[in-house]
């Protein structure tokens, strides 16, 4: 069903965005509504004109901001559910929904973005990321922004806290333009639109040096990269006279010979989604900037930002140059190669790192490498002869991109968590090596307990939401990678192993990579609970962010027990996004 | 919500009642270490765990009387789903292969349910006695009774489990707590060792048995049991000489958990534990594992029979029977010679269990051979003889602990506290307590009779059962090897009725011959108890046969009282048509015989004797031991040639099988392990930490390359475009 974007009906589909754009704007007039009065010329009567002057005493609480971004984001996903539309009725059976072209209006009407289960879910993911990233902060600001001081009325600088807040609404904006564009154009609006206010976030913490030198380092690069990836843009539009991708997927298709157009445009136009998930070697910039900005934010690059590039990867790789059954992707072997690359680096880089938030960047490049690793086997699955359909009806492929989806999904809990942990600490002192991590088991034994569920989640360690969907990736691959093997013979292991699709030693990377990275996350626990600190007392009382690392703890557990619930949903995403229409 | 329904909840609740207790207990334990807490028993969880217990006994009985009520078949309920394997497939099957836990209901687990519920809670009724009034256990009695839930929600698990997997699980958590339960008093050299043991046995029959469940999978592609056994989906042929070879493993594993031959030698050093857990662990609920896998197999074997299966598994059955036969013998020759009461109640408990075996083998044996009225016969036999004998050897164990308790005691009043060289267990320093210990005595009695098979007493009917169908199938049905089995326990059936009478006599007939005997007197009530209960329960015996017991057990029938139609078949072998079988009749009169005649009567020649002079005992046994000092009188013989002999010395030495074991592990796996302990250190090692250094400085210099200059950063990132660039382009 196509639908004109400036309708009434259109604009209901988008009930979200507006309520983001409503939050925007609430944020901006409410605090600074004041008492401020203009006189009216050549009279003696003022006139109350409410913006400006002194705040009143109702909105001249610090928190204000943030306490009306949560209830925008809650709001948001609210509407979020309530316009998913009729195709399912029931939402506990998994996340879905009824799938809507919106197109410009005119007599030949462009694709503009798609509302999906695929883009549904991931606006999902991306308020939900907010939602924590901004509940986190509500105590985190006015704690850190400058500790030597201690002028109550300073440090809770309302201003401040507004900048902030409007910041992580517009980029929550720009992100969902991103998971529903369907045309590189409104996919590039969209990533600049989240982008730009990501990068001033970075350097929000403008009183220590390594806050603006990490903004600035990471807006160059990442100026760069947006650039290569426009001029591929740019290189795509010139070829098929399209920006829209429906339109190009069918020029792929019907390219007989490789043409240098378009594979050079799609080569740089990955590359500038090589560095919004920091794929190596775009990756460098990345360890910088998480230790530059304040944790929270770190988390919302580790994350959100993250999902941003793999939203796009999967529409590029997916939807456009997907090729036919039989052949094999122009992208194959250089995102293979590119993945174990990335894999390993990052967690070799990983194993060294004594500063914990790079160690955890540098993990979430390894992350960022396992899902890479995923995607190849969705083309290998193309290339080989299995292209039939799997037991429980679900296609190889679709099992793979919801395996992606799923832990994209899921590292919002323990990467998230991970970070919130590290913020926690920083309420007390900065965090520049490990050994404010030191006997965290004995201040703060629930603290601490968390933050090792993070670790063993994120290592992948069964029951947790970590395992499942390194799980489900591994067994997608292996799957993909074994099925030409099984069909038709008998098992013997060697010949097995030997006959079997190259993708398959993906898993195996993955495998011995998992392996390398317990060192450095377990190692976070031996200094938890086996190292001694200076001090005994508790770290100080900020309750939002507890409640956060909770809901985070509680979230890695529950999606590693019972995940029927994600993994139908994800299906049903990945599923959608493989549809055409 | 229909009442059905309810129940089946209700069953999966039982194993998770102990399961949720057991931290409670440890906690409080932990946490009033050392302080008075309202009373000691609170504190060291006794009664906590009796009232998980309690709960357990009442949902089962609650269970039990809804079969009863409405005469379920096999039931099958998923109640967590975990994961869903899509990656092995089996082409046999249309699901995906389910890993989820389920619960499993039919006759045979009900009974083993009830069995278990039913004498957990009895020994932990008389643990609290036993082990509280010890000073030795102060402060770590949380420590036994967190184990003791454990090890019960293991057992009830492993009983309800609805596939070979959580099967495997549960029976690897009982045995993880029989190690931790041997090995109570750790501190005591030979306990530390003894636990040791039992874990190493049992784990070469586990590793064995997860062989064995693993060629299943292979075989089936599941381990469910609906799949296993031919209910859903699987209709594949079946590879017959890869089934057997699981069957066997399998059994093998059962061998070791229920210390058959050869995996027998634990079970004696076993006895090092409490004597509550040599009661539960070792007498009546853990060795029960092994029977009940090979009793689930079962259906297996009828799949050969109504042509599920193309192919025959007699021979698995006939090994069953004989490694049966086997242990009988061998562990009865055994008991003569020991002088430690627990032991000779050890002995006698492989013994049995091998009387259950061999029943069970015959069993599948008709089975296999397609004869389903005779193999249900044998398998309601053999279950009924291991509810017999779960219950009679947990009271007896729970009697000879009494006795221990009061022979410790009593030692302790006389010599004031010096423990040194004096064995509370030995009994050659007992005798003429049926005066001292009225109930003790009595329930000894009975117990003892039960496993003799004194007719009419409980485990008459069911070993009456085994005897016969071992037999049947050897004579009438051509099994010739099965006579192997069928002679060694009619032989063991004599060898029973003396090694019992013997340990009762020594105890509790004749004049006391140590001093401490004579200051022995009954305490606690808490250990009193139990050992009533069970004392009806075994003399019961003839009510539970009378109620077509056999039948229930193995088939659901609805069952009636008929006491004059069991009396025809067990001692007229009369079969349903009324006509008298000669040769079974011999059969059962030479057991009868042999076992509750010729047996007592040389043991009460040898060890019986009246009371010391003005000694009265309670009426119940009073007969017993004048009966035997009458017999003494008349035929006493001395036996000393006999027991100086050659053979006497092998059976003390427990057959050398201990030292066989022994000379094997020096000669041969110390060597391999020394081997392999330097091949660990210094190549695998030696790998490991060069991949860590290794690992280590590829970390720094890659660090290196992050050199913290943005312009760095995009050259970088120019570099990577053109790499993959080329590379893009060198594919197409």
């Amino acid at each position: 069903m196509a639908v004109d974007v400036l309708s009434v009906k259109g604009g209901l589909l988008l009930l979200p965005e507006m309520v983001l754009l409503t939050g925007i704007l609430a944020l901006f007039f409410i605090t600074n509504l004041g008492d401020a009065k203009i006189r009216i010329p050549l009279t003696r009567l003022r006139i109350p004109a409410l913006l400006g002057g002194n705040r009143f005493k109702w909105n001249s609480d610090p928190r204000i901001p943030g306490v009306v971004t949560i209830f925008t984001l809650i709001f948001a996903i609210g509407m979020l559910l309530q316009s998913l539309g009729d195709d399912c009725a029931d939402i506990m059976q998994g996340f879905c929904s009824e799938t809507t072209i919106l197109t410009t209006t005119g007599n030949n009407p462009v694709h503009l973005m798609k509302l999906d289960s695929f883009s549904r879910l991931f606006e999902l993911m991306f308020f939900l990321t907010l939602l924590l990233v901004s509940a986190a902060s509500i105590n985190r600001l006015q704690a850190d922004s400058n500790p030597s001081n201690d002028d109550l009325e300073q440090l809770l600088d309302n201003r401040r806290q507004v900048d902030f807040y409007l910041l992580i609404l517009i980029s929550g904006l720009g992100m969902t333009i991103v998971a529903m564009s369907m045309n590189l154009f409104v996919l590039f609006v969209g990533l600049e639109l989240a982008s730009l206010p990501i990068y001033v976030m970075v350097a929000f913490h403008k009183e220590t040096k390594a806050g603006s030198e990490a903004g600035v380092k990471y807006f160059i690069t990442g100026a760069i990269s947006s650039a290569v990836g426009l001029y591929g843009m740019s290189l795509l539009y010139l070829w098929s006279g399209s920006l829209q991708l429906t339109v190009l997927e069918a020029a792929w298709s019907a390219m007989e010979t490789p043409e240098a157009l378009p594979l050079f445009g799609i080569s740089l136009l990955l590359v500038g989604f090589g560095f919004k998930i920091s794929a190596v070697p775009f990756h460098f910039v990345a360890p910088d900037a998480y230790a530059g900005a304040s944790s929270p934010v770190a988390a919302l690059l580790a994350t959100a930002s993250k999902t941003l590039g793999f939203i796009g990867l999967m529409r590029i790789l997916m939807i456009i140059t997907l090729p036919e059954t039989g052949d094999t992707a122009v992208w194959m072997f250089a995102f293979g190669i590119l993945s174990v690359v990335t894999m390993t680096w990052g967690n070799l880089a990983a194993l060294g790192s004594e500063n914990p938030k790079r160690m955890l960047a540098y993990s979430s490049v390894a992350h960022a490498g396992y899902m890479m690793a995923a995607l190849v086997a969705v083309a290998a699955w193309r290339s080989g002869s299995f292209a039939e359909t799997n037991n429980n009806g679900i296609m190889a492929a679709e099992l793979i991109v919801g395996a992606v989806i799923f832990h994209l999904f899921v590292l919002i809990s323990f990467k998230i968590g991970a970070f919130m942990v590290i913020s926690h600490l920083e309420t007390e002192s900065d965090v520049k090596d490990m050994s404010s991590l030191h006997g965290l088991a004995k201040r703060e034994p629930i603290i601490a307990t968390s933050m090792f569920v993070f670790m063993l989640a994120l290592a992948g360690v069964p029951p947790l939401a970590g395992f499942m969907s390194k799980f489900l990736m591994v067994t997608g691959i292996v799957q993909v990678a074994s099925a030409d093997v099984l069909v038709n013979t008998n098992v013997d292991l060697v010949p097995t192993i030997l006959g079997m699709h190259w993708t398959f030693f993906l898993a195996i990377a993955i495998f011995i990579n998992s392996a390398i990275s317990l060192y450095y996350y377990l190692r976070i626990g031996v200094l938890m609970f086996f190292e001694e600190s200076s001090t005994r007392l508790p770290l100080p009382k900020v309750s939002t962010l507890r409640f956060v690392i909770f809901v985070c703890a509680i979230g890695t557990i529950f999606f590693g027990i019972s995940s029927d619930w994600l993994v139908d949903s994800v299906t049903n995403a990945a599923s959608a996004l493989f549809t055409d229409s | 919500m229909s009442s059905e329904i309810s129940v089946e909840f209700w069953v999966a609740t039982i194993p998770f009642v102990p399961l949720l207790t057991f931290p409670i207990i440890l906690f409080l334990g932990q946490y009033f270490n050392g302080k008075d807490w309202w009373k000691n028993t609170l504190k060291e969880g006794g009664v906590i765990s009796l009232m998980s217990m309690g709960i357990v006994l009442i949902l089962t009985s609650m269970v039990v009387a809804q079969f009863i009520g409405e005469m379920h078949h096999g039931q099958g309920l998923d109640i967590i789903d975990w994961i869903t394997f899509d990656v092995l497939r089996s082409d046999g099957m249309t699901n995906g292969v389910n890993l989820g836990f389920g619960i499993f209901v039919d006759h045979i687990s009900l009974m083993l349910l009830f069995v278990a519920s039913f004498l957990c809670f009895l020994i932990n009724w008389f643990s609290i006695g036993y082990m509280n009034t010890d000073k030795i256990n102060d402060n770590r009695n949380h420590r036994f009774y967190a184990e003791f839930l454990i090890f019960c929600s293991g057992m009830l698990g492993m009983v309800l489990a609805d596939n070979f997997l959580w099967l495997f699980i549960f029976w690897e958590i009982m045995g993880l707590c029989s190690y931790l339960l041997i090995g109570f008093y750790y501190e005591k050299p030979s306990a530390a060792a003894a636990a040791k043991k039992a874990f190493l046995t049992t784990r070469v029959g586990d590793v064995f048995l997860m062989i064995g469940l693993i060629i299943m999978w292979n075989i089936y592609g599941s381990l469910e049991f609906d799949i296993i056994f031919g209910w859903n989906y699987f209709t594949n042929p079946v590879d017959m000489t890869l089934l057997k070879t699981a069957l066997i493993l399998m059994f093998i594993g059962a061998v070791g958990k229920s210390a058959q031959f050869p995996l027998h030698v634990w079970l004696p050093d076993a006895m090092e534990g409490p004597t509550p857990v040599s009661a539960l662990i070792h007498a009546a609920t853990m060795v029960n594992a092994g029977l009940y896998l090979v009793a689930r197999m079962f259906p297996i074997f009828t799949g050969t029979a109504d042509g599920g299966l193309v192919g025959d598994l007699a021979d698995v059955a006939i090994i069953i029977a004989i490694i049966g036969g086997i242990t009988a013998f061998m562990a009865a020759g055994i008991a003569f010679v020991q002088n430690d009461i627990k032991k000779v109640l050890a002995y006698s408990t492989m013994s049995q269990l091998a009387y259950i075996f061999t029943g069970l083998g015959a069993a599948l044996w008709f089975a296999s051979k397609g004869k389903p009225e005779l193999a249900l016969f044998a398998l309601g036999a053999s279950l009924f003889h291991l509810f017999n004998h779960a219950m009679a050897k947990g009271m007896l164990f729970m009697a000879s602990g009494s006795v221990i308790h009061e022979m410790h005691h009593a030692h302790h009043h006389i010599s004031h506290g010096e423990h040194e060289g004096f064995d509370a267990q030995d009994m050659t320093n007992m005798g003429g307590l049926a005066s001292k210990l009225p109930i003790t005595s009595t329930a000894m009695a009975a117990g003892s009779m039960s496993i003799i098979g004194i007719p009419l007493i409980g485990g008459f009917w069911s070993k009456e059962g085994i005897i016969a169908k071992i037999w049947k199938a050897a004579i009438y049905d051509g099994g010739y090897l099965l006579f192997i089995p069928a002679i060694l326990l009619l032989i063991s059936a004599g060898m029973t009725g003396f090694y019992m009478s013997r340990m009762w006599f020594m105890t509790f007939a004749g004049k006391p011959k140590t001093k401490v005997a004579e200051y022995v007197h009954e305490e606690t009530p808490w250990i009193k108890f139990p050992l009533v209960i069970l004392t009806f329960m075994t003399l019961g015996g003839i009510v539970f046969a009378s109620l077509h017991f056999v039948s229930w057990v193995s088939e659901g029938h609805a069952f009636h009282y008929d006491l004059i139609y069991e009396m025809k078949h067990a001692f007229l072998a009369m079969d349903k048509d009324g006509v008298i079988d000669s040769t079974f009749l011999i059969l059962t009169w030479a057991t009868i015989g042999l076992s509750s005649l010729i047996g007592p009567i040389v043991a009460m020649s040898l060890y019986g004797g009246r009371l010391k002079e003005g000694e009265n005992a309670i009426p119940t046994v009073s007969w017993l031991v004048k009966l035997s000092g009458i017999v003494r009188n008349r035929w006493q013989f001395d036996n000393s040639v006999l027991a100086n002999s050659g053979l006497a010395e092998a059976l003390r030495r427990r057959l050398y099988f201990d030292d066989f074991y022994d000379w094997i592990c020096i000669k041969l796996v110390v060597p391999i392990g020394i081997g392999a302990a330097l091949f660990d250190k210094k190549a695998i090692d030696g790998v490991i930490k060069g991949i860590e250094s290794g690992s280590q400085s590829a970390s720094t210099w890659i660090r290196k390359l992050t050199t913290g200059s943005a312009r760095d950063y995009i050259m970088m990132v120019a570099l990577g475009s053109l790499m993959f660039i080329g590379l893009i382009w060198g594919m197409v």
